[in-house]
């Protein structure tokens, strides 16, 4: 108790002290300088934040009520890099007087550390539905309740691009990163989707193929598709026609060729001319690619393309065998949260 | 004791208050320091603040985590850019990164020279996780060390790891690549009922265990159910195309029309769809029987025959054509007459035409158009005059 009081006192004076000395300007958002001359002590006010700053790192001392969000608004000048601040301390919000240490760039740009490395979950859909039907219509209640648990647990839903980025050495994520994304291009996913997304602040990427554009009854036209890119959801290719793009038993090798060049290339040019803008992510139909088909996508301009691999992808997966969790109609929250593992535990020492 | 570790703790805190009054939020490593007010005796206040950071750089550098250890340095000379212990602490520790980093690389380049990809990549991630932004390193991950398939194998009694190597690999000194991927002791022993993971070596034959015949499960605890360990492989998806499903909706629903209409936009797409060539076939025969049943034969018989046109053998095609042909003939030479008997004699001829069409052979619907254009003849002669 007697401690506390020294401490109150010493504190008051030598930041009157200081507050006095003539060229100080006057402090910067600080709560009001106690009276010059404090003879009993006051109510005890919060002393002045500390900020010492490097090339690398700020560290602060938190004032009552600071949080991720208002550190990261205040020195990194944008609440959206909060996670950051929560990433590198471990925390959301502060007590007054506990030391924050912002970190001013990316620190661990891969997320592999001495005893793990950083998993990206993407989650792959297909229809949605007011009920379930089959293994890949989903009730729009059950995508509802799996969206509202990736908020409520954290989870911070970063577009495909953002995850490309991060593979390729161009930012680092938070650590709770996951990927949503919408394989064929049904109708579903404007009325049971996006409407919920944007609710929640998340956003999705669409792999659609081009020969579903605008033909079965349940399939998203060119216009859902150029409205759907004007909201921000990203839309790239999916094959042609969803065949299977290994080579088959019965073709031979220049067929096989011919047929992946009008399977990979064809979406591409229909894209350019539909949407007025280039595409370069692709989503293997039925998640399948061998050696020759990755070549191929790569030679035809892909950057990333994707599986059906159930697990996270590390910073440095194969850009174009990037894995992919697909989630059944049959699957419990509980199974869908197995679904959400962000990191992999082993000791690299 | 406490009471005075507080007194410097809050002093502390008053002081560097302070030094945010002079030293906004612009100020460089090497600006120009604060100017501290006369202090009691004691260690310098920013000396102070960095103390536990030298502390915890040590600690972490002691127990491997090098990265967080340098972090912790480059934090304490946040604080204290003066620090001579944090500075060299600081350089000490990023040439030591960077020994131990190549260091990695050499063991993860002579793991791949001998073959063992699991090795290489341990070493490769090793130094990754001592340098995350070192984009040689990744780029070795993602090419000449990248992660090839694997087996898991449960061990049965009599196995070794000469005799799994000889199994897999048809070589039994590969017997290393497996004792390292699985990260076993010396001289291991293996024990029935666990598992090993068997990699894919590049560039060797990979044989794949021949299928044993299904059997009742072997009874007992010793064997335990090969667990999956997340980069197993997926089993087949279940992903579908989704117009093949639509179609197959529509044909559960016998909704014919619908069901050949998605099938027809698919092999636009994809002529050689195998699944969608066989289910056309499907909705065609059925919906070809169905329009038969439903007297509606004309229909029926350009079904069957696209169906025929398709496969001339499917199921018993052959037989229901010459069928629905002759009840279409029927139909249209009935609906001659009855036309005729109305007086309606362009439209009872088009029937007849229309069962020529059929049955060029027909030669009562001849006979009929004969008769019936002569009665047409007579009657617009007797109208002009």
């Amino acid at each position: 108790m007697s401690a506390r009081l020294l401490l109150v006192v010493l504190a008051t004076l030598v930041t009157a002290a200081c507050a006095t000395a003539p060229t100080a300007p006057p402090p910067v958002a600080a709560p009001p300088t106690p009276a010059p001359v404090a003879r009993v002590a006051p109510p005890p006010p919060e002393p002045v934040p500390a900020i010492f700053k490097s090339d690398d790192f700020i560290v602060v001392t938190a004032k009552a009520g600071d949080t991720a969000e208002s550190l990261a608004t205040q020195h990194l000048g944008a609440a959206a890099k909060s996670w950051m601040i929560e990433d590198y301390m471990g925390a959301r919000a502060f007590t007054a007087g506990q030391r924050v240490i912002i970190p001013l760039k990316p620190w661990n740009p891969t997320g592999v550390e001495a005893n793990g490395y950083q998993l990206v979950p993407i989650l792959c859909y297909h229809n949605l539905g007011p009920q379930a039907k089959g293994r890949l219509l989903l009730g729009a209640s059950q995508f509802e309740q799996q969206m509202r648990y990736l908020k409520a647990e954290g989870y911070r839903v970063i577009s495909l691009g953002e995850f490309i980025e991060w593979m390729e050495g161009k930012r680092q994520l938070p650590k709770r990163s996951v990927v949503i994304t919408f394989d064929d291009g049904y109708r579903a996913f404007r009325e049971f989707a996006s409407p919920l997304l944007k609710e929640l602040g998340f956003t999705a990427t669409l792999f659609v193929y081009t020969d579903y554009i605008g033909a079965g009854r349940n399939a998203l036209a060119w216009d859902d598709l150029k409205t759907l890119a004007a909201e921000g959801f990203d839309v790239q290719a999916h094959s042609k026609t969803h065949g299977d793009l290994r080579r088959a038993k019965d073709e031979t090798e220049a067929q096989h060729a011919q047929r992946l060049q009008v399977e990979l290339a064809e979406p591409l040019k229909l894209f350019q001319r539909h949407l007025g803008r280039s595409i370069d992510r692709l989503a293997y139909p039925y998640g399948s690619a061998d050696d020759d088909v990755v070549a191929k996508a790569k030679t035809v301009g892909y950057v990333a393309a994707f599986t059906v691999r159930r697990q996270g992808s590390p910073a440095f997966v194969q850009p174009l065998r990037v894995n992919r969790s697909q989630i059944y109609s049959e699957m419990s929250l509980e199974d869908f949260a197995k679904n959400l593992n962000v990191y992999h535990q082993e000791d690299l020492r | 004791m406490r009471a005075g570790r507080l007194v410097v703790v809050g002093l502390a805190f008053a002081l560097s208050a302070c030094a945010t009054t002079e030293a906004p939020r612009t100020v460089a490593p090497e600006a120009p320091r604060v100017v501290t007010p006369p202090q009691p005796a004691g260690p310098p206040i920013r000396q102070t603040l960095a103390a536990p950071h030298l502390a915890r750089a040590a600690e972490l550098e002691r127990d491997g985590f090098l990265r967080r250890a340098l972090d912790e340095w480059k934090i304490a000379r946040t604080i204290d850019p003066d620090s001579a212990a944090a500075r060299e602490g600081q350089a000490k520790l990023t040439a030591r990164i960077e020994g131990l980093v190549a260091e990695r690389v050499t063991e993860a380049r002579a793991a791949l020279a001998r073959a063992s990809v699991a090795e290489a990549r341990r070493r490769l991630l090793a130094a990754l996780a001592l340098d995350p932004g070192n984009r040689s390193i990744v780029a070795m991950l993602q090419n000449e060390a990248r992660e090839g398939e694997f087996l898991i194998h449960t061990v049965r009694a009599g196995d070794t790891l000469a005799a799994l190597a000889e199994r897999y690999y048809g070589d039994r000194s590969r017997l290393e690549v497996i004792w390292e991927t699985n990260q076993l002791p010396p001289n291991p022993r293996l024990v029935v009922g666990t598992t090993l993971k068997i990699p894919e070596i590049p560039g060797l034959p990979f044989a794949r265990p021949r299928p044993v015949a299904p059997g009742p499960p072997a009874p007992g605890p010793t064997v335990v159910a090969p667990s999956r360990p997340d980069s197993a492989r997926e089993e087949a998806p279940p992903e579908v195309n989704p117009l093949i499903a639509e179609a197959r909706e529509a044909l559960e629903r016998n909704d014919y029309p619908v069901a050949l209409g998605d099938l027809d936009k698919l092999l636009a797409g994809d002529p050689a769809n195998r699944e969608g060539l066989t289910l056309k076939k499907l909705a065609l025969y059925r919906h070809g029987k169905n329009l038969f049943d439903q007297k509606n034969y004309d229909a029926s018989y350009k079904t069957l025959t696209t169906l025929a046109r398709l496969q001339s053998d499917y199921e018993d095609v052959g037989k229901l054509i010459p069928q629905t042909r002759g009840r279409a003939v029927e139909q249209h030479y009935q609906s001659g007459i009855r036309l005729y008997r109305e007086e309606k004699l362009p439209q009872a001829i088009a029937e007849w035409k229309v069962v020529l069409d059929l049955d060029p052979d027909h030669a009562n619907a001849k006979k009929n158009i004969d008769q019936a254009e002569r009665l047409l003849k007579g009657l617009e002669q007797r109208k002009k005059k």
